[in-house]
């Protein structure tokens, strides 16, 4: 794994998995979480291309995915920003994170698991028993 | 798609008795950085120096820019090869003049403008030059050129980290610019391997495989972990 640090962008890049992903989820995890704000302008794709020592075709296909996201905009002659709409960032977020729930639910179904047994166990999670 | 920039057909090229291209067939995609990656001796300069019409195999088919390799055809290429090294009393700006006279679409203005980027002082006298500088002054002298071909065989090879990170980041910049096909060789994979759009895994003088980065890296891991398993001989990729 190596570490990058670009103006307030951070990632972790492992040269093992396809980078553009990496890019999109961690992008979309640091507007998420709020540590880049609303409406900042984010590195050029010449920037975050030689920040990370990638291909800049990798960084732009990962910013137009940003883009569908409504994550970001471009504006004509003047980069890339985060969008400067927190209710476009909350509604994101939460459809991830219902997302990121219905695949665990499905996983943990494709082993036998209920709902009601998940949810005892998270229970024990949150006691500290597990 | 567009036509290949490189076309090989069932090449065969051998030095006296050593077989060091067999069978071997490739299609360069072009307007791409294209890693061609292999363990030592496995045929990537012997590769290039097919290209450039500098070896000549002993059968098969070879097409470069459309054209068969040779003289008549290299003003199009930018070549580096490996063990590369000027000579002579030359300064860096004595280099880029010599540049701008000799080599086809050699742009000096943009020589310079790398030279400053990678700070190369264009006063330098070239035979007083660390490695690193003259490597990097070497990849000045092929990325200042317009042409739609680009060949780096080893540009890493016995550089400091500094010179490397320069060199990195003036590819990156060259590539988000140009229209240009790239090939880069390498055996120091993991400094270089986040550049490819596509790779090409050479061993024992076959393609063994090949594909887009991202898709190799989704199903194998990294180039470097590939590279690896081939030299120890792994079969069945």
């Amino acid at each position: 794994m190596k570490e990058h640090e670009i103006g307030t962008l951070r990632f972790g890049l492992d040269l093992s998995l396809p980078l553009y992903e990496q890019i999109v989820n961690q992008m979309r995890g640091s507007i998420a979480r709020g540590e880049i704000a609303l409406g900042e302008k984010v590195p050029s794709v010449r920037e975050l291309a030689q920040g990370l020592k990638i291909n800049p075709n990798t960084v732009m296909s990962a910013y137009k995915e940003l883009e569908r996201d409504g994550l970001t905009e471009t504006r004509r002659g003047q980069g890339t920003f985060i969008t400067h709409s927190q209710e476009t960032v909350d509604q994101f977020r939460s459809e991830w994170a219902e997302k990121a729930i219905d695949d665990f639910i499905e996983k943990m179904d494709n082993l036998g698991y209920s709902l009601e047994d998940i949810s005892s166990i998270i229970q024990r999670k949150k006691e500290g028993r597990v | 798609m567009k036509d290949p920039v490189v076309q090989f057909r069932d090449v065969n090229l051998s030095y006296g008795s050593r077989m060091v291209l067999q069978d071997f067939n490739i299609e360069i995609p072009s307007q791409q950085v294209v890693g061609i990656l292999g363990p030592n001796g496995s045929g990537k300069s012997s590769f290039f120096r097919l290209i450039m019409g500098l070896n000549q195999p002993d059968d098969g088919e070879i097409a470069v820019l459309g054209h068969s390799p040779g003289w008549r055809n290299n003003h199009q290429i930018a070549y580096l090869p490996d063990r590369a090294r000027w000579y002579g009393n030359h300064t860096v700006e004595g280099a880029i003049q010599w540049g701008g006279d000799l080599l086809p679409g050699f742009d000096s203005m943009k020589a310079k403008e790398l030279a400053e980027w990678m700070e190369i002082d264009s006063s330098m006298r070239i035979d007083e030059m660390s490695k690193g500088q003259e490597a990097r002054l070497m990849l000045i002298m092929c990325l200042a050129r317009k042409v739609p071909l680009i060949i780096l065989d080893e540009p890493f090879t016995g550089i400091d980290t500094h010179s490397r990170e320069r060199i990195m980041d003036a590819l990156i910049d060259y590539v988000t610019e140009g229209e240009q096909t790239i090939l880069i060789s390498t055996h120091e994979i993991y400094e270089a391997e986040g550049l490819f759009d596509s790779v090409f895994l050479i061993n024992e003088g076959q393609v063994a495989l090949s594909g887009e980065a991202e898709l190799l890296r989704a199903e194998h891991g990294s180039m470097m972990q590939l590279v690896k398993k081939m030299s120890h001989g792994g079969r069945g990729l």
